[in-house]
């Protein structure tokens, strides 16, 4: 096992690495940028090393200064968290240059699975079924023959893509062109490889993904499925499992299908196949395979009754995972609300500032991941994440019902959050339901409901701020007993209190 | 005393060991139950309300029933009108200015993308609204700016 692990992250992560490898009784080196000195998780941590300035590149996207940092260390092993540098190829074969253990996969594992084209192209060979399309054209009538053949509407996507960039949805032949003209520039900027593919366009389908985990000696389980439909440009805000809309029949369908794509690229530690799954016929297609520790990682913990983050490490040591798929059974639903520091009437722009109130809420079956706490700054470097609620409870009603409870207790000040936002989804009938499907916010947003028209403050919310003035910011300045001519000072009204 | 918070005015007073609350013709009493640690528990004619409160400047962030708003303080003269920003784009969140690809007298095409700025992975273009000239810079490459910050002024 190892001695030291160096946690290449920030934020709510690398606290939950910190916290496995205390349990573990391995001691923990975090790193940090300047942004990030007062950060949680370098508080929490053995040893932390600053990387440099706040801007990514120059920290926690540094392959350099992470390397040297760990050796510096004497840490044995880097876990890289999700985000930042944990899907990246070279950076796991740069740490194992330097004789550290990547906790992850192995970088040709990575390296498969990255390129959307040739992952494609591998599970048609391993009999996982994919989206109906084809890879590697090159002229404008090779795309119209193909689109053609599928049937619009068609998707376009960058093979060396990622997070919606160089992705067009085509409606109609006569827009096919230019879609692939921009598509291809796009692509080109951001991934310096100008390749595309193309295929059939769901429009109104769920994502569906499904945990899978293995260890270095052939063993390899899934973990049941998530469902991540609530999104918002292509980001996820609300994860539960089970899905509410798979039978046991399917479930075990696309599980094995999961366990393929995996093996498929001799996959080890944990990893997460994404489906795309069509309501209406009941068929599942792959879409990627995220080669890391997923944000939502903890509604699969909570039902599946493991410790990721624990056996990623003792995999990555060596370890043999002990358990076969029939040791795991799901119980009860686990759902997940992203708190994010963002205006959702602003467009889910980010918001920043100090946080003034961080209340987190509390009771059984709660679980809060989150980097934060009152007095923390929430910059503009980084993710807009400040925290991950979870919950679990013995069916889905009581879960969504506890959710609301929870979020309604969960106090944040200083940064506008989606918190609101989240409550209006939780009690739509389409979410009640489970037929939220991934373009359903951006639809529901037009349709209006999901936000409030205006915020009008409640003659209750201007008497607790009026109030504000005198009770908090006076008694700040002085020591309560000493403001008798104060006329508003509450303190002097001791005696009137009640409990 | 009367505070006005945005668009709204409040009048409040003690009276006694209470308060005696007014707003648009409607009259309450608020008793303080408790006031600690940016909690507050109070009775408004009665009924029983718990708030979490924050103060930051001028704004007021208040939590009821798990509900959040944010309130600006004013003085009564302004009544929380916004500027109207003529010519001038403003930054529609906080942020980092990435790029700045005119200068002042550049000609600019409605539509043209003249600075980009980012916040937590996003990247925002912003564009001129109509066509003109570019009369001022207020942000620079690298520059922090702040939500609503006026950016780059065009005049017609």
């Amino acid at each position: 096992m190892f001695n030291k692990i160096l946690i290449a992250n920030r934020g709510e992560i690398a606290i939950r690495i910190i916290r496995a490898c205390r349990e573990l009784g391995i001691k923990t080196v975090a790193v940090y940028s300047e942004a990030d000195k007062n950060a949680q998780h370098v508080q929490l941590a053995d040893e932390s090393i600053l990387l440099g300035d706040a801007a990514p590149k120059e920290s926690y996207l540094n392959v350099d200064k992470l390397i040297r940092a760990a050796l510096d260390s004497k840490a044995d092993a880097i876990h890289p968290g999700y985000g930042f540098l944990s899907e990246n190829a070279s950076f796991a074969a740069a740490v194992d240059s330097a004789h550290l253990t990547f906790i992850g996969p192995s970088a040709d594992s990575i390296r498969a699975m990255g390129d959307k084209a040739e992952s494609k192209i591998l599970m048609k060979q391993s009999g996982v079924p994919t989206v109906p399309g084809f890879e590697g054209l090159t002229s404008d009538d090779e795309f119209k023959k193909a689109a053609k053949e599928i049937g619009y509407p068609v998707l376009i996507k960058a093979s060396a893509g990622g997070g919606g960039k160089g992705m067009r949805v085509v409606n109609a032949e006569s827009e096919l062109s230019e879609a692939i003209e921009s598509a291809r520039r796009e692509a080109l900027n951001s991934f310096g490889d100008e390749n595309l593919l193309i295929e059939k366009y769901l429009a109104d389908a769920h994502h569906i993904e499904f945990q899978v985990f293995g260890d270095k000696h052939g063993n390899l389980v899934h973990l049941f499925e998530r469902e991540c439909s609530v999104q918002r440009r292509h980001q996820k805000i609300i994860e539960e499992t089970p899905s509410p809309l798979l039978t046991p029949e399917l479930r075990e369908q696309m599980g094995l299908a999961a366990v393929a794509a995996a093996k498929a690229v001799n996959y080890y530690n944990a990893g997460t196949i994404e489906f795309i799954f069509d309501p209406l016929l009941s068929t599942f297609y792959f879409l990627e395979m995220n080669t890391r520790l997923q944000v939502e990682h903890p509604i699969t913990e909570l039902t599946a009754g493991i410790d990721l983050v624990q056996w990623q490490i003792r995999i990555a040591a060596g370890e043999k995972f002990p358990f076969t798929q029939n040791d795991f059974h799901q119980h009860g639903h686990a759902i997940e609300c992203r708190v994010y520091a963002e205006d959702p009437s602003n467009g889910f722009l980010p918001s920043t500032g100090k946080l003034l109130q961080f209340l987190e809420p509390r009771g059984p079956g709660i679980r809060v991941d989150s980097g934060f706490k009152t007095g923390s700054d929430v910059n503009h470097f980084y993710d807009p994440l400040l925290a991950k609620l979870i919950v679990h409870a013995a069916n889905r009603e009581t879960a969504i019902q506890r959710m609301q409870t929870a979020l309604r207790e969960f106090i944040v000040h200083g940064v506008v959050t989606n918190i609101d936002f989240m409550q209006a989804v939780l009690k739509h009938e389409d979410f009640a339901q489970g037929k939220v499907s991934t373009p359903w916010v951006e639809k529901n947003l037009e349709l209006g409901g999901l936000l409030p028209e205006q915020d009008i403050p409640s003659f209750e919310n201007l008497i607790a701020a009026a109030l504000a003035d005198v009770v908090f910011v006076g008694a700040k300045a002085q020591p309560a007993v000493s403001n008798e001519t104060d006329p508003f000072n509450p303190w002097k009204q001791t005696k009137n209190y009640r409990n | 005393m009367k505070i006005n918070f945005d668009t709204q005015t409040l009048e409040i007073n003690p009276s006694g060991d209470q308060y005696v609350a007014a707003m648009d013709g409607k009259t309450v009493s608020v008793q303080i139950i408790r006031a600690e640690d940016g909690r507050m528990d109070l009775l408004i004619d009665g009924q029983r309300v718990n708030a979490h409160v924050s103060s930051d400047m001028a704004k007021r962030w208040v939590t009821i029933d798990g509900h959040t708003i944010m309130l600006t303080k004013t003085s009564g003269a302004k009544q929380g009108v916004r500027h109207d920003h003529a010519g001038g784009l403003i930054a529609p969140m906080p942020g980092q200015v990435r790029s700045v690809s005119v200068s002042v007298g550049d000609v600019v095409k409605k539509g043209q993308t003249l600075l980009t700025m980012e916040a937590m992975k996003m990247e925002i273009r912003i564009q001129a609204l109509k066509d003109g000239r570019v009369t001022a810079l207020h942000a620079a490459q690298g520059q922090t700016v702040e939500r609503e910050q006026i950016l780059i002024e065009v005049e017609e």
